[in-house]
């Protein structure tokens, strides 16, 4: 068995064991003081087959508690989490660049901007509901990552630089538009703010059924793109040599990183630094094989989300802290440390 | 087996390289030489199909490369270029192990005999004690020697070498190259190298083409090739030409 294996099947089942630990901590968490056994207890009475095993002994408030308002809100932020964190990896890998994150090619601006207009305008398409707002936040991050792409081809081809700062150009242009939405909203101002500081706050299980078989089908056929990554590692024009299609895996992998990572920011908000800290966090520890990094960054940003969420509401009760503020208080610190402590480049 | 006609390559209005014929058989090994500026490196590109051709052909086997697929081309042509790989940290044996990709399925993974190969690779390039080591940690030319060993085990039958011994010493350079061609006589490769260093291209190369602003100013043997009125109107400088004492090969001295 060589290394890397070695590593994968120690880490992998650690870090599932963490984060069910984390998860299960942060629904006991609140102003109701639940166990965590009961928490398991009342799971399990959910699950067919189970159920009949298990003697409903507790009053129905505190299985709505749990159930209905802890749970969805833990299991979307293990959701969100690992979305950023593999949406980083993935933008790390393909764009050779370690300050890559979700957010680089304005896929997270668009989705703002999206959202705002919504907030603002107050509009409600008939057919999609409650789900206009991540919907259409959706659409226009997706839009972002097609004008950045089609502003950096050039000759059919698109180099890495210019896509960077096609980037730049459209998340500055965006941004504006979402001061000048911001600029014109007086009432529902603080409203958007508050979404764009990133929140899972707004969470019903809706939306868990949104993200999650986007989330489970993007981790899967990003993993299947593992090779292609350790590749272009090496350069771009070794990964051509050795019969790598580089535009078209590149352009792939973008898509893709760009869906998760709207999926995420439409249901949360934009939320810093797990996409760009997570993976960077698994390479310093565990190298840099994608084999390594792709799957423990998606179990690892789980982990961290969860944990700064439960940070988010606990730390100052009732008042619910935003959680981009978390993340980065709770990353920057440990990323620093692990910076000074690394003994080699890490990129 | 590689063959060029009347290959062209314009970028905006300026003609890189003009009208390139030459053929390579198998098993031979020819030396791309010529000032800065001749166009060899971007002829390299066009026949590693990273440019596409302004006119004419380039046919490999009697197919047009440019109609071929990234892969097809990476499972013929291997391609070992002046910056070599890129100092990533992953181990030496799964760089090396990346030049089977060709060979594989989108789904399937390396097998035993990739492996084995990876393992004979490694053997032969005296790269066994690095196998674990990380590509970040190695010097220039250890990594150079992984990217010969990547581009063994992709089992090309044409190599192109483009100045891989620009940033190496003296030593390297010799190592790298005796590689290559013990490579070459083992398994019938067959070399298309752009070197700079003169005397090194008249030692390693059947037969040597001579660049200047894009066009081809000679074909032939070093014989024919190192000499002092060939080399003084392309280089705009007036070399010595000398005898190697064991090679009896013509070497120059500036």
């Amino acid at each position: 068995m060589n290394k890397t294996s070695h590593v994968l099947w120690v880490w992998i089942p650690v870090f599932i064991v963490m984060l069910l630990a984390v998860m299960s901590l942060s629904v006991t968490l609140g102003a109701a003081n639940i166990s965590w056994q009961l928490v398991w207890q009342i799971i399990f009475s959910k699950i067919p087959g189970v159920s009949s095993w298990i003697d409903v002994s507790w009053e129905s408030n505190i299985e709505t508690i749990v159930w209905d308002l802890r749970l969805p809100r833990v299991i979307l932020g293990a959701m969100v989490g690992a979305a950023l964190a593999l949406a980083g990896a993935l933008y790390q890998g393909v764009l050779r660049n370690p300050l890559a994150d979700p957010f680089i090619l304005g896929v997270s601006s668009g989705a703002s901007f999206g959202a705002a207009l919504v907030i603002v305008l107050g509009v409600n398409v008939w057919w999609l509901g409650s789900f206009t707002l991540p919907a259409v936040a959706f659409l226009f991050g997706f839009l972002s990552l097609l004008i950045v792409y089609y502003l950096s081809r050039v000759n059919q081809k698109v180099r890495l630089e210019t896509i960077i700062l096609a980037g730049v150009v459209v998340q500055s242009f965006v941004g504006a538009c979402l001061s000048l939405v911001l600029a014109l909203s007086n009432e529902k101002l603080q409203t958007i703010v508050f979404w764009m500081m990133g929140s899972l706050a707004l969470t019903e299980w809706d939306y868990n059924q949104m993200i999650f078989p986007i989330m489970i089908v993007i981790s899967i056929v990003s993993l299947f793109f593992i090779k292609e990554l350790n590749m272009l590692g090496l350069g771009e024009e070794a990964a051509h040599h050795s019969g790598v299609s580089v535009q078209r895996t590149r352009f792939i992998l973008l898509v893709l990183a760009s869906i998760i990572t709207g999926a995420a920011v439409s249901v949360s908000g934009a939320i810093g630094f797990v996409g760009l800290v997570v993976p960077h966090i698994i390479r310093l520890l565990f190298g840099a094989d994608y084999r390594v990094i792709l799957p423990l960054s998606i179990i690892g940003g789980a982990i961290f989300l969860v944990g700064a969420d439960a940070f988010a509401r606990t730390i100052m009760a009732p008042r619910e802290l935003p959680l981009g503020v978390i993340t980065a208080f709770l990353g920057a610190p440990f990323f620093g440390y692990l910076l000074r402590r690394a003994k080699r480049g890490f990129f | 087996m590689l063959e060029l006609q009347q290959v062209s390559k314009t970028i905006g209005d300026k003609q890189i390289v003009h009208d390139v014929s030459f053929s390579l058989d198998k098993g031979k090994s020819i030396g791309l030489i010529g000032p800065n500026g001749a166009g060899k490196s971007t002829l390299v590109k066009l026949i590693s199909a990273l440019e596409k051709p302004s006119s004419g052909c380039i046919h490999f086997f009697g197919e047009d490369v440019q109609k071929w697929s990234v892969k097809k081309l990476a499972q013929h042509i291997a391609v070992l270029s002046q910056d070599g790989l890129a100092p990533y940290p992953i181990t030496v044996y799964d760089a090396v192990l990346m030049g089977r990709y060709p060979h594989l399925g989108f789904f399937q993974r390396e097998g035993k005999k990739d492996h084995e190969l990876v393992e004979d690779v490694l053997e032969t390039t005296g790269l066994s004690e690095f196998r674990d080591q990380m590509l970040d940690t190695l010097s220039g030319g250890e990594r150079q020697r992984v990217a010969i060993a990547k581009a063994m085990v992709q089992h090309p039958q044409l190599l192109i070498l483009d100045e891989p011994t620009t940033f190496l010493d003296i030593g390297h350079q010799r190592q790298i190259l005796n590689l290559v061609q013990s490579w070459q006589k083992r398994e019938g490769l067959t070399v298309l190298m752009v070197l700079h260093d003169l005397n090194l291209a008249a030692q390693f190369c059947d037969e040597l083409v001579l660049m200047n602003q894009g066009e081809i100013v000679n074909i032939g043997t070093s014989e024919q090739i190192i000499a002092r009125e060939t080399l003084q109107s392309v280089y705009q400088t007036d070399p010595e030409i000398i005898r190697h004492p064991k090679s009896n090969i013509p070497q120059i001295l500036l």
